[in-house]
């Protein structure tokens, strides 16, 4: 598990009370959104958008009721050059199921009002894995178990209609009884 | 007026794997004087709440909602200036790490002194004087010769001695302890949580002791706070904890308490690890661990209840607890039994309350 101590987020300065810097080649990067390079600032948006695939998989297409979902989301840059997507907010990709953003009906998080940039080196593939609970949130504190049938996975990038920029993909899978 | 209040605070990080909700909705306060502890496994957001305390958290960590009052004052809308002179003088903090509070090139006394010039304004004679004093008085022989050392010729129990003195230099109102002696072997520990409560009492200093060991609270701690991914699990009163725990969490940790003669790594009586902050499984956050986790859990998830009056738990509930069970939502309740031995006569001290079998 990444530490708190072990990030990029503490302030650090040479006041006796805030932590000084300790084996900093062992520090993940800051989220990854980072500086866009100088190159990547003369990218047009459109092209840098084509740049950037993004694909979810699952390991099976049906799954029996009850049992989380593991989906698997891929980033890739197909350019032998950064690029970066400016993003709505920090929030730098979503995903949802049948078009519910974090299969949850109420909002979960307010991400801050600015935005950000999702960054990727020449040629970056990124994979991170999420699991869906199968459940949906009806409010803060009460969830709903999914009922049987097809649902769609989706994926996309924080930009404002992630399907016409080509930031986006889903995968379709079914809860089926045993 | 308490002297700490946290109301509602929220500190999420904004990775690119996505959204960590390292502290959700915490609240609670500290008085003057007390010693306050934070217990819970890695990961549960201790650290992040005390540096969201000296407002050390930067980007991509967020300090998204709530109030740190301190004497009454929000530390969240201070100017930086405000925050920097609060730093270290009215709040100051002893690192799980001692290493990462001492600057290796400067000469330890030269550390502590450099606080009390910068924040007491005393002349450098006054504060090499004051230093060597503390440095005595936190247990470090020769002191005045041990002055001009540098922190690398200090062994680790002594650079936490001395980050301990450098930490009262300023006589704060306030100690934010970080695991003070997890880098330490077992008797360094024991002097140094006995250091740490005889200033505190001494100098008459809130303590808010932060551990991964319920047994180090129970030393020196008036009242603890366990966390569990982000939010508080159990509120009470440090005796109160130990004979009657209230949540199935809190017995997990206390059957981890390490018993003399006893090998068995620490905290691998319970079940499996802590969730993934980026996506908490649905429900109470507990459930894929707990024993007595029944359908209700992975559909609705608990609030903190005051145990006293049923409602929601206040920052004043002096006894608190998140569970279903606390708010009739079990089927089968809770049914473990505490049991308290004396561990030099091995018999019962307070022959079963209610609810496990763990041995205390
Ligand atoms: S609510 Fe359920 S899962 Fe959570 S602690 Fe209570 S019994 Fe365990």
């Amino acid at each position: 598990m990444r530490r708190i101590y072990e990030s990029d987020a503490l302030r650090r300065d040479d006041g006796p009370f805030s932590p000084t810097e300790v084996k900093r080649q062992k520090r993940p990067q800051r989220n990854g959104t980072g500086e866009p390079s100088f190159l990547s600032k003369f990218i047009p948006q459109a092209m840098a958008n084509k740049a950037v695939y993004v694909s979810v998989t699952t390991p099976r297409k049906t799954y029996p009721r009850g049992v989380p979902i593991p989906f698997s989301v891929h980033f890739k840059n197909s350019m032998p050059f950064s690029v970066s997507i400016p993003t709505k907010s920090p929030l730098l990709w979503t995903w949802n199921i049948d078009e519910i953003i974090e299969a949850s009906h109420v909002s979960v998080r307010d991400p801050p009002d600015e935005t950000d940039r999702f960054g990727f080196n020449r040629g970056e593939r990124k994979t991170f894995t999420r699991r869906w609970s199968q459940s949906f949130r009806l409010t803060d504190s009460t969830w709903e178990p999914a009922a049987t049938g097809r649902y769609t996975i989706g994926v996309g990038i924080n930009v404002d209609d992630p399907v016409s920029a080509g930031l986006y993909d889903e995968v379709t899978i079914e809860i089926v009884d045993e | 007026m308490a002297l700490l209040e946290i109301k509602d605070l929220t500190v999420r990080f904004y990775t690119q794997e996505g959204v960590v909700t390292a502290v959700d909705n915490l609240s609670y306060q500290i008085k003057r004087g007390e010693k306050f502890g934070v217990v819970g496994e890695s990961g549960a957001g201790k650290s992040v709440t005390a540096l969201s305390l000296m407002r050390l958290i930067d980007s991509p960590g967020r300090i998204e909602s709530g109030e740190i009052l301190f004497k009454g004052q929000n530390i969240l809308d201070m100017t930086e200036k405000e925050v920097r002179s609060l730093r270290g003088n009215e709040i100051s903090m002893i690192f799980q790490d001692a290493q990462t509070a001492l600057n290796p090139v400067y000469t330890v006394g030269e550390q502590i002194s450099e606080a009390m010039r910068h924040h007491l304004g005393y002349s450098n004679e006054e504060a090499r004087e004051r230093s060597i004093q503390l440095l005595d008085q936190v247990g470090i022989p020769e002191a005045e010769t041990r002055y001009s050392d540098y922190p690398h010729e200090f062994s680790g129990g002594m650079q936490q001695r001395a980050v301990i003195a450098m930490a009262l230099s300023c006589d704060p109102d306030l100690l934010l302890c970080d695991e003070p002696t997890t880098a330490l072997d077992v008797t360094i520990e024991t002097q140094i949580l006995d250091l740490i409560e005889e200033l505190a009492d001494e100098f008459d200093t809130a303590v808010q002791l932060i551990t991964h060991d319920l047994g180090v609270v129970a030393d020196i701690c008036d009242r603890v706070m366990v966390m569990y991914a982000g939010k508080p699990v159990e509120k009470a009163p440090v005796e109160e904890l130990y004979y009657d725990p209230k949540h199935p969490y809190t017995v997990g940790l206390m059957s981890s308490i390490p018993r003399v003669g006893d090998t068995r790594d620490r905290l691998q009586t319970i079940p499996g690890t802590m969730p993934d902050l980026v996506e908490l499984p649905p429900g109470c956050s507990f459930h894929p661990r707990c024993p007595f986790a029944e359908d209700a859990c992975t559909t609705t998830e608990p609030a903190l209840i005051d145990i006293e009056s049923s409602d929601e738990a206040t920052v004043d509930s002096s006894r608190a607890a998140a569970c279903l069970e606390y708010t009739d939502q079990l089927q089968n309740g809770l049914d473990y039994e505490v049991r308290v031995v004396d561990e030099n006569t091995g018999s019962e001290m307070n022959p079963t309350q209610t609810g496990g079998s763990q041995n205390v």
